[in-house]
């Protein structure tokens, strides 16, 4: 009950928010990241942290929503929300099959048949005709109710909306019995399957619910960005990055990965448009033309990803519950 | 006719050339504590893991509830009434106490709420709720032991497998599992108990099979067996601390 009080407080300054900062298409567009790296990292959640299955391919089901609600909309003229419904199938039956064949198999089989089925989807993505190939699909235009779909306000909210959603699934989960269930095969899987769990059948619920979520997500994105293109939603670094929040903000807590894409995303950002290297230039810390300077310029860009990777393992090292973990007293 | 609620039928488990339980067979009854002895290797584990669903058996047949087990998963013969503990204990570590035992109580309920009054209740009647709150990996052995017991009665079970649940517990704490065992019995349950230590066996079973390098070596009464000369040979001979 109190989680629920926090969640709709926060959901409510949230939504506030655009109201406070103006019209500004640059912030808005950093706070949409920032909502749907959390609800990615909070799907991913469900099955990686309750149930201790690590996905390392959540792009196939981020790219399956997304593939499959531009096709429809350029194609076909469909509704994107109908695009959004048929995302969710597709993604649901990659993850059957991935789920049926891997689930049966004890140890980090999982792990590595997710990156395998992933690569699969993005290689089908880039050499099939209907998913427009390596030009990728491109949406000159898109209406729903009659919404400005060129402002990013709606789908700001449209993100909130469903990070809100994934937290509510996250939260009833946990105090549910299939919540208990994911927890127990995490923890120890011949105890969970002696009382009674059966194994396979509950790993396949926790990544279908992840799976449905994330693909609503990539629905969502691409509608928002009108372009796609497998580097854009299939690749393994969106993979990685849903993975690393996780770990930063908090495995298998309801808030960790909401922390952990309200830390990183910015930060991602901020590496990306080159904000750290600029301050150090600018304060006189570096100077421009020396050899750090302009490796700094030159390179500080494109390594958020690395960034990432050096937090990870710091965290692991000195934090391996998350940020979170250094709130929570232990019992 | 006499129930059998558990009949074992010329059960063989092989490793590879290593013959673990050899062609063994047995009848449990209902509402019977049934002990299953022998010294270190002699295959009790083994046969466990072979009547809960974990090993597939090499040959022979299981039959429990008059239904052959034999090709169910555990979790299918966890929901026929069987459960069972395990030696080397299997806490659900980051759990709470209390946790560990609702998910063995929603086994037969979908609400968290009547499972958490069933865990409760089970936690009450080992002598564990003041540790209700703690996480389950900080225990020390005894009272891992006690959570082992706790939960598989929280599914409520026809038949209880216990494998070796007061290894490593000092003398009141095994007088308080053997209370609790005796009562689950009388309640109407039927138990298979593991066991080293003799004193523990005949003070609590109505009938004994002996195992010795997976063969069935005696069968028969707590007398008969402590006065089985075969039986003393196998224990003393093992030089095993039975
Ligand atoms: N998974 C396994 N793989 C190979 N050998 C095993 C396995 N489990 C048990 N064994 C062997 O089976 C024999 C019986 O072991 P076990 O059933 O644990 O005996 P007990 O429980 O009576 O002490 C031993 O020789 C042991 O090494
Ligand atoms: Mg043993």
């Amino acid at each position: 009950m109190k989680q629920i009080i926090i969640i709709a407080v926060i959901a409510g300054f949230a939504a506030l928010l655009p109201l406070a900062i103006g019209d500004s298409p640059y912030f808005i567009g950093v706070l949409i990241s920032v909502l749907m790296m959390a609800a990615l990292s909070s799907a991913w959640n469900i099955l990686g942290g309750y149930a201790g299955q690590y996905s390392f391919g959540h792009a196939a089901y981020f790219g399956a929503g997304a593939y499959t609600t531009m096709i429809l909309i350029s194609k076909f003229n469909f509704n994107p929300l109908v695009g959004m419904v048929a995302g969710i199938i597709v993604a649901c039956i990659i993850a059957l099959i991935t789920g049926s064949i891997v689930f049966r198999l004890r140890g980090h089989y999982f792990g590595l048949a997710s990156i395998a089925v992933a690569e699969i989807v993005r290689l089908s993505a880039l050499n099939f005709d209907f998913t427009g190939g390596a030009q990728g699909i491109l949406l000159s235009d898109v209406s729903l109710w009659g919404m400005d779909l060129n402002s990013k306000i709606p789908f700001y909210y449209g993100m909130l909306l469903v990070l809100v959603f994934t937290l509510g699934i996250a939260l009833n989960l946990r105090k549910s019995k299939t919540g208990y269930y994911l927890q127990a095969i995490r923890e120890d899987q011949d105890a969970a399957a002696s009382l009674g769990i059966n194994l396979s059948f509950y790993k396949n619920k926790a990544l279908l619910i992840s799976a449905g979520l994330t693909s609503v997500l990539g629905s969502l994105y691409a509608v928002y960005i009108r372009f796609i293109d497998t580097s854009a939603v299939l690749d393994l670094r969106l993979s990685i990055e849903i993975i690393l929040t996780a770990i930063i903000g908090g495995v298998g807590t309801v808030w960790g990965p909401v922390l952990g894409a309200v830390l990183l995303v910015p930060l991602a950002e901020m590496l990306r448009s080159n904000v750290i290297g600029d301050v150090l230039v600018t304060q006189g810390i570096v100077s421009e033309n020396s050899g750090l300077g302009v490796f700094l310029k030159g390179n500080l860009a494109h390594a958020h990803v690395l960034v990432y990777g050096i937090i990870t393992v710091l965290c692991i090292l000195y934090m391996p519950k998350g940020i979170l973990g250094l709130f929570r007293r232990k019992k | 006719m006499i129930q059998h609620l558990l009949h074992i039928n010329h059960v063989s488990k092989h490793f590879g050339g290593n013959v673990a339980v050899s062609d063994i067979s047995f009848s449990v009854d209902e509402k019977q504590i049934f002990g299953l002895i022998g010294p270190n290797g002699a295959g009790k584990t083994t046969l466990f893991n072979c009547i809960s669903g974990f090993y597939p058996v090499t040959s022979g047949d299981i039959i429990f509830d008059n239904r052959a087990i034999n090709n169910l998963r555990p979790d299918e013969i966890c929901h026929m009434g069987m459960a069972r503990t395990w030696q080397r204990v299997k806490p659900l570590g980051s759990l709470t106490v209390l946790e560990n035992v609702i998910i063995g109580a929603f086994s037969i309920t979908n609400s968290t709420k009547e499972a958490e009054e069933i865990a409760i209740e089970q936690l009450l009647a080992v002598g564990l709720s003041d540790y209700a709150q703690k996480t389950a990996g900080s225990l020390p052995i005894g009272l891992k032991k006690k959570l082992e017991l706790a939960r598989v009665l929280a599914t409520h079970p026809k038949m209880l497998l216990l494998d070796e649940i007061c290894g490593g517990l000092n003398h009141t704490e095994t007088e308080t599992i053997l209370g609790i065992i005796r009562e689950v019995r009388n309640k109407g349950a039927t138990i298979v108990f593991i066991e080293h230590d003799m004193k523990a066996v005949t003070a609590v079973c109505d009938w004994i099979v002996v195992l010795n390098s997976g063969e069935k070596l005696a069968e028969g009464t707590p007398q008969e067996i402590t006065g089985n000369p075969e039986v003393i040979a196998a224990y003393l001979g093992g030089g095993h601390n039975a």
